[in-house]
């Protein structure tokens, strides 16, 4: 259990928590800023800032107001659902903790959704791009069927040491929010469109964009697991096609707002050595 | 699931050779352009040895053959393609320093920042220098009456002075700050070409090649300063006589050709007409 507050945030506590929300009721409409205000408690964190909001669904104004929207899941920063804007940076509300907050700004905490996905609603935002940019370097380990194969490769220790980190990815989209080579790409769902019209016309639209830190990241492990080596040209095909690996502008924001401290940077550099290779291969090969 | 969606739009040129354009983007601006940077700095700098030690490398330079062709396939053309696709990535990307206030997100902007002065700055200086083209017409009806294309080759340090010192401090803060522009753009896009390339891969190592840019930085960075300086201190009047002095021994010695082009019109026109060579 977390340890109850220490004398320096007793000394400081408030009694109302002022919550600044950026609130938008559908996809494409226009957003626009709510204030509400939740008594204080000892060891808040967004999550439960949020659920008083929604509880009392009213503004600081006193103004009724539909409850606000947000999503969230393990409670415990790995599921990543839960992934917003605090305060200008991009987190999960789960282990932002309300008195850290008030640390930095005793008088406010802003939440935004996250703006470079989609807003579903209010905090809500889709992050469909995100799992796409997963499907196109294939970061998966293909196995094509249940019978028993008998024990797989040896992975030295060296390189379950390089592997164990880049696997802790939650797909929370941090990375992303933070990449400024990351730009939304929002495709609105048309009149009578089938699920399947409208999901195809947004791949299409998300393949042209730069896949991401996390894929680039991903695609690195699952090309040096033993198994997931033999999809690795089909990998470095997709990180060296259309907004792959060479998108990336060297900012380094993703390694810097990761939770879970995945070296991002690293993966994007041993991806541009692979693709270095892979191409120049794929020159004199053919 | 990959069913050819009705509206896909058609990736155009750039976005189908993404890969390709942006690496050979990243190499025009080590090589050629960076190289070359690195040599025109240091030839500039040799000014602060005096006006003859410049005027000999310069001579050297003009004793290449084809330089006209020289300067369009290595230099301009190279600069030209690495301005225009940067252009196009900067426009690709969303600076968002307001927000993520990082080393490496300031070290983002700036590239492009500097990137845009470098433009603007080799461009106004190429034109101030050199005039951009060769043809007569363009030198004698629209450069030189702008005030451009001032440089002589073979009064090299003398009209470079009088070129600088034209419109009083203007011209020597312009090229303080493209130079400085220009390497910090340099030294920090060799550390990002290591990082596209895959040159350096860990924290660790992405550091120490940082320090190791920041003085390679710091070296070019001065000896683009040192330049300036050296011509702020050039008496253009004496160095005239020096280079006119070693026009003719150049001459004599059958080492350069005759050729008024790259000469101040201020001279005396008494050409020592080589003997030709029975």
């Amino acid at each position: 259990m977390i340890a109850p507050g220490n004398e320096a945030t007793t000394k400081r506590r408030p009694a109302k928590i002022n919550v600044r929300i950026l609130r938008q009721d559908g996809p494409g409409l226009p957003g626009y800023w709510e204030r509400h205000q939740v008594d204080y408690e000892p060891d808040m964190n967004v999550i439960s800032v949020l659920q008083k909001v929604a509880a009392q669904a009213k503004t600081s104004e006193g103004q009724k107001v539909p409850p606000v929207a947000w999503d969230c899941g393990c409670l415990e920063e790995v599921c990543g659902s839960c992934t917003m804007v605090i305060n200008g940076r991009v987190r999960q509300s789960c282990s932002a903790l309300v008195d850290r907050l008030l640390e930095d700004d005793a008088n406010e905490i802003e939440l935004r959704p996250m703006t470079k996905f989609p807003v579903v609603r209010d905090l809500m935002v889709d992050r469909s791009r995100l799992f796409r940019s997963l499907q196109r370097v294939k970061a998966w380990v293909p196995v094509d069927g249940y019978y028993d194969m008998g024990a797989g490769p040896r992975i030295s220790r060296e390189e379950q040491e390089q592997n164990y980190p880049l696997s802790q990815c939650m797909s929370c989209g941090c990375c992303l929010e933070a990449c400024p080579q990351f730009n939304k790409i929002e495709i609105q769902r048309q009149p009578g469109e089938t699920n399947e019209d409208y999901a195809a016309r947004k791949n299409a639209a998300f393949d042209q964009g730069f896949v991401g830190p996390h894929a680039i990241s991903q695609a690195m492990l699952f090309n040096s697991h033993p198994v997931g080596k033999n999809m690795a040209s089909e990998r470095m095909e997709a990180l060296t096609a259309t907004g792959g690996v060479q998108a990336c502008g060297n900012a380094q924001n993703c390694v810097a707002v990761c939770p879970k401290e995945i070296p991002l940077t690293t993966s994007i550099a041993r991806a541009g050595r692979a693709a270095t290779v892979y191409s120049i291969k794929k020159i004199f090969d053919r | 699931m990959n069913s050819p969606a009705a509206s896909a739009p058609t990736p155009s040129f750039l976005e189908r050779n993404d890969f390709l354009i942006r690496r050979l983007h990243s190499l025009s601006g080590l090589v050629p352009v960076g190289a070359y940077m690195c040599v025109h700095l240091i030839t500039n700098a040799s000014l602060l040895g005096g006006a003859s030690v410049f005027q000999n490398n310069v001579f050297t330079i003009h004793s290449l053959p084809f330089l006209p062709l020289i300067e369009w396939v290595f230099i301009f053309s190279p600069i030209i393609f690495h301005a225009v696709v940067g252009i196009w990535i900067a426009k690709s990307g969303r600076s968002n320093l307001q927000n993520y206030r990082l080393t490496g997100n300031r070290r983002y902007t700036w590239q492009r920042m500097t990137g845009y002065i470098a433009i603007i700055f080799i461009f106004t200086h190429v034109f101030h220098l050199h005039g951009w083209f060769h043809s007569d017409w363009w030198l004698k009806s629209v450069a030189e009456p702008m005030g451009m294309a001032q440089f002589r080759p073979y009064n090299a340090a003398s009209s470079l002075a009088n070129a600088m010192n034209s419109l009083g401090v203007v011209w020597p803060i312009f090229y303080a700050i493209g130079v400085l522009a220009c390497t910090f753009h340099l030294a920090n896009g060799i550390w990002t070409a290591g990082i596209t390339w895959g040159v350096w891969l860990t924290p660790k190592s992405q550091n120490r090649a940082s320090i190791a840019c920041a003085l390679f930085g710091v070296l070019i960075g001065m000896a683009g300063l040192s330049s300036l300086v050296a011509v702020k201190t050039t008496d253009a009047k004496a160095a005239e006589v020096i280079e006119n002095e070693m026009y003719k021994s150049r001459i004599d010695a059958h080492t350069i050709t005759p050729d008024d082009h790259k000469r101040s019109g201020t001279h005396e026109s008494v050409e020592v007409k080589p003997v030709p060579v029975q």
